[in-house]
């Protein structure tokens, strides 16, 4: 399988993946969810017994108000977080969860409620990945450093990463137009992990590169990546199945609560394999096109 | 094969040890309040003088309340502010907390009257809580456990109630005074009864009177047949207390009892029995509630005592007929014959406050302050002060009298312990966090307490669960199935992996969380790629035309630097995180770091030592003569086949 030869397809399609997700970012179209911003409470009782959390999550839904965070409180109440709901917002909500069995539901109370994360948590991980991205980076000159210019692994797993996140953070945009999922909490903790997915997975094909390099110091270094990435790709491929097994038996059969979530890690999973092999390994190549840096000169032994 | 059997060995060990630390929930680990419910608390902001709460008053509350419970080591927290309406300043705080709502009661009757039966029965039948159950603790004093209690004013009515049912007595037995001290106590009594002459030993009328000079004629006095001076008494429901519903310091029942007794006569001995002499609250969220509801207001008092000697001559001196060793307690005990007023030491100026155990024969939980320049100044002039006038400096909590003590110098180095009868090691920890998170600016008042569902539903995360393990289930098919006996080296070193990553979560203990479980399902596909990176290159050496051992063992140096380099890059990552989200109190980044942490170490020890070993224990059995079943399905071809271009 010749990858590197098509290398510029390859980086074409996620430089415009990369490109739309970036305008899809700076319009202002990712919702901020509640856990960022103020709204309201609502506490229901219900008369007569109990319709279950996930009942009255549907029905909220039904009301217009997907993001609802619905606890039960004790055996016969609802406490329920919802966007704000300005003046008259409580009667949509009113006449639905009416509907429900054990109803009559009795409002007990309404409040405007601050946020539950503090505003600044997205700036904050934000500067913790950029921080964190610096260490990794040094880290991996440091491991490839039996390799010429290590700094160009560094520079291409961070793209590499960059891009992963970019296309994430773009699919879910997209999705919060068509099905209304938000930017919460949980969400984070999902990008969190898809960059750590990211830089595991481009550093496992960057470590069969630097083998190769080390076997056979003359080989074209096109030649080399492309023998790298054919070795190691069934790994790859094998490890993001399995991975995909997990992530999508909870997307499937799981609750509704983890829904969001469990896209955006399924999106990091797919994107991050995709980049490790058609965009981090294809940077080095193209990278490498352009400057004049004999190879053979420099292999000194480990 | 040694090592190998001796990891075994040590696997179980780790494993047996890791499910014998009890606890509650599934596996004994602790969730959080995302997975699993807690305590829904509702406060009301209450400024002392009855004004509104202001907009700064509620961000003060909302970050010392985060504070606190962010070092108390309740993660995942949830703390909001509740409003009336849009733009209006908000007066109540929402707190949820991990963890059941739930109420343990610690009592104990003088000289252990009540068995833990007929208390049980009581709060059953009596006080209407027909699940309490009452045990007898090893030092006598009975645990009552209950499903929750309606904030403190609910636990003070039953504390009354069991105070009026429990009957307590008391013996009292008088002497003949000594022959030379002139007539003591007749000048002050207040009471008709002082014209008895000395030489006599009080009646039963006048023993009657005593009680009845304190407002308890409804005690039942009797004189004990043949010993002349010894009554017995029965009477119900002695107030212990010792501060005045504003926290004052009063004299307790017991002590005016005792006042009225010595009055009549030169008393011997006494004996009680059945007084409540413990009563605590703790159990489930009680020491969060603690920690949250009180507003911490460190107050130092300087303590005037009475005068060691008399004012003038003609005073008989000690006051009240009081003996001297008597009086040495008294005058800085009894609010009668001291006077408190306010001392320069700011607790503003603290500038630490920590747990503690004190020095000596009996070491006891204590709070130990650090105050800066100014307070340090202020404290060494006041212990100055209390020092060479012998008086006492007494340290209030919320009112409350903690300790007061005495000083033989002038304290230096702006460094003070505090010390109080009541403290455990928990309430100190609690104390110590209030003094150092800050006093709050306006008082709280718990107007909710409910138990609360899990923020991303039970029903809801059940279901997530099930598939979870649905999903498990698929990946060690498909491992065993395509690399056969790697698969299963592979889902065994799996297994190993989660048992020991959840016993270290439950030894540390870690609060598992969404962004926990995310982290773990991060780092358990790293252990899933370890495996199969081994089983790749394995496979590559195999067909190199390597024998099966010399191929695991070059397959595992193969794939193991880019385990390491993957494994350690994602650690510094969760280490960066975990410090910008100890830097920023941000729960949910630290949350998933600790975890992503914990989780990659672990596998990559499980990739080093269990799979490798594993693998090399495998190929030595019989197993180890079909070289082919180590080749993962699609590369089914003869061991003997040319070297692809994999090594060259």
């Amino acid at each position: 399988m010749d990858i590197v030869s098509k290398r510029r397809i390859f980086l074409s399609i996620s430089f415009v993946l990369v490109v739309i997700s970036a305008v899809m970012l700076v319009s202002p179209s990712l919702n901020l969810g509640i856990d960022f911003t103020s709204g309201s409470t609502v506490t229901y009782q219900f008369a007569d017994g109990n319709p279950g959390t996930e009942v009255v999550s549907d029905a909220l839904t039904k009301s217009g108000h997907p993001e609802a965070i619905v606890q039960a409180l004790g055996d016969d109440q609802y406490f329920i977080r919802t966007e704000d709901l300005g003046v008259y917002g409580l009667d949509a909500i009113n006449e639905e969860v009416n509907k429900l069995d054990g109803g009559p539901a009795k409002v007990l109370d309404t409040s405007t409620v601050g946020a539950s994360v503090a505003e600044d948590t997205v700036r904050n991980a934000i500067t913790a990945v950029i921080v964190a991205v610096i260490f990794v980076m040094l880290y991996i000159m440091y491991a490839f450093r039996s390799v010429p210019n290590s700094y160009k692994y560094a520079f291409a797993a961070i793209v590499a990463l960059a891009h992963d996140v970019l296309i994430v953070l773009g699919a879910f945009t997209v999705l919060g137009i068509a099905i209304n999922a938000e930017v919460n909490a949980i969400f984070i903790v999902g990008i969190l992990t898809v960059i750590g997915y990211s830089v595991n997975d481009t550093i496992v094909i960057f470590d069969r590169i630097r083998e190769n390099v080390t076997l056979a110091p003359g080989r074209d270094f096109r030649a080399t990546v492309n023998l790298s990435i054919n070795e190691s790709i069934t790994r790859s491929v094998g490890t993001s199945l399995t991975t995909m097994t997990v992530i999508l038996a909870i997307l499937l059969f799981g609750g509704a609560s983890l829904r969001d979530f469990m896209i955006v890690l399924l999106a990091g999973v797919i994107v991050g394999t995709y980049s490790s092999i058609f965009v981090a390994a294809q940077i080095l190549v193209l990278w490498e096109g352009r400057r004049f840096l004999p190879w053979r000169r420099q292999i000194v032994s480990t | 094969m040694v090592v190998s059997a001796s990891f075994a060995l040590a696997f179980s060990e780790v494993n047996i040890f890791g499910f014998v630390r009890g606890g509650d929930s599934p596996l004994g680990l602790t969730l959080g309040l995302d997975l699993e419910g807690g305590t829904h608390l509702v406060y009301k902001a209450m400024p002392d003088d009855g004004r509104e709460p202001t907009k700064d008053d509620m961000e003060g509350l909302r970050n010392i309340i985060d504070k606190r419970v962010n070092e108390f080591g309740v993660s995942e927290a949830s703390v909001q502010l509740l409003g009336g309406g849009v733009d209006s300043v908000p007066d109540r705080v929402l707190v949820q907390i991990p963890g059941q709502t739930g109420a343990a009661i610690t009592l104990k009757f003088d000289a252990d009257t009540v068995t833990p039966e007929t208390l049980q029965a009581f709060f059953r039948n009596e006080l209407g809580r027909p699940e309490a159950v009452v045990t007898r603790n090893e030092n006598g004093s009975l645990m009552v456990q209950l499903d929750d209690i309606q904030g403190e004013s609910e636990a003070d009515e039953w504390r009354d109630a069991i105070i009026s049912q429990y009957p307590v007595a008391l013996q009292v037995g008088y002497v003949l005074p000594q022959a030379d001290p002139p007539a003591v106590g007749e000048d002050d009594a207040e009471e008709s009864k002082s014209d008895e002459e000395t030489g006599t030993l009080p009646t039963l009328d006048e023993v009657r009177g005593a009680f009845a000079s304190v407002g308890r004629s409804d005690a039942e006095v009797d004189a004990v047949d043949g010993a002349e001076g010894l009554f017995s008494i029965l009477m119900y429901g002695i107030d212990v207390n010792t501060t005045d519903d504003s926290g004052s310091p009063v004299l307790g029942e017991n002590q005016r009892i005792m006042a009225a007794l010595r009055e009549i006569g030169t008393v011997q001995y006494t004996e009680s029995q059945g007084t409540l002499t413990q009563w605590t609250l703790g159990g489930g969220v009680q020491e969060a509630k603690n920690l949250i509801g009180k507003t911490a207001q460190l107050e130092f008092r300087y303590r005037e005592c009475g005068d060691i000697l008399a004012p003038s001559d003609d005073m008989p001196w000690p006051p009240n007929g009081l003996s001297q060793d008597e009086w040495v307690v008294e005058r800085c005990s009894n609010p009668v014959y001291f006077t408190e007023s306010a001392t320069e030491i700011d607790a503003a100026d603290l500038d630490d406050a920590f747990p503690d155990i004190s020095g000596g024969a009996i070491p006891r939980p204590i709070v130990t302050l650090v105050f800066n320049e100014d307070g340090g100044k202020a404290f060494f002039n006041v212990t100055d002060r209390v020092s060479r006038q012998d008086d006492r400096l007494a340290i209030y909590l919320d009112g409350e009298e903690l300790v007061a003590p005495s000083a033989r110098a002038g304290i230096t180095g702006g460094r003070a312990i505090i010390e109080g009868g009541s403290f455990t090691t928990e309430r100190v920890r609690t104390i110590a966090i209030q003094l150092r998170s800050g006093a709050l600016p306006v008082g709280l008042d718990l107007i909710q307490e409910r138990n609360v569902d899990a923020v991303l539903g039970e029903d809801s995360l059940q279901k997530s669960l099930i598939a979870g393990g649905f999903g498990l289930i698929m990946l060690v098919v498909f491992m065993v199935a395509y690399y056969k006996v790697p698969g299963v080296i592979a889902s065994i070193a799996l297994v190993a992996y989660a048992v020991l990553l959840l016993g270290i979560f439950k030894m540390i203990p870690v609060t598992l969380t969404l962004s926990g479980a995310a982290a773990v399902i991060l780092s358990l596909g790293f252990a899933v790629d370890a495996n199969v990176l081994i089983a790749e290159r394995t496979k590559e050496e195999l067909r190199s035309g390597r024998s099966l051992l010399a191929a695991i063992t070059a397959g595992f140096d193969r794939a193991w630097p880019s385990i390491r380099d993957g494994n350690v890059s994602t650690i510094i990552v969760a280490i960066v995180l975990f410090w910008f989200g100890d830097r920023f109190s941000t729960s949910v980044m630290q949350g998933f770091a600790l975890t992503l942490a914990i989780g990659v170490l672990l596998s990559m020890f499980t990739a080093f030592f269990a799979s490798r070993l594993l693998l090399r224990l495998i190929a030595s059995t019989r197993i180890g003569d079909k070289p082919n079943w180590f080749v993962p399905v699609r590369d089914q071809t003869p061991p003997s086949a040319p070297t692809s271009g994999g090594v060259s």
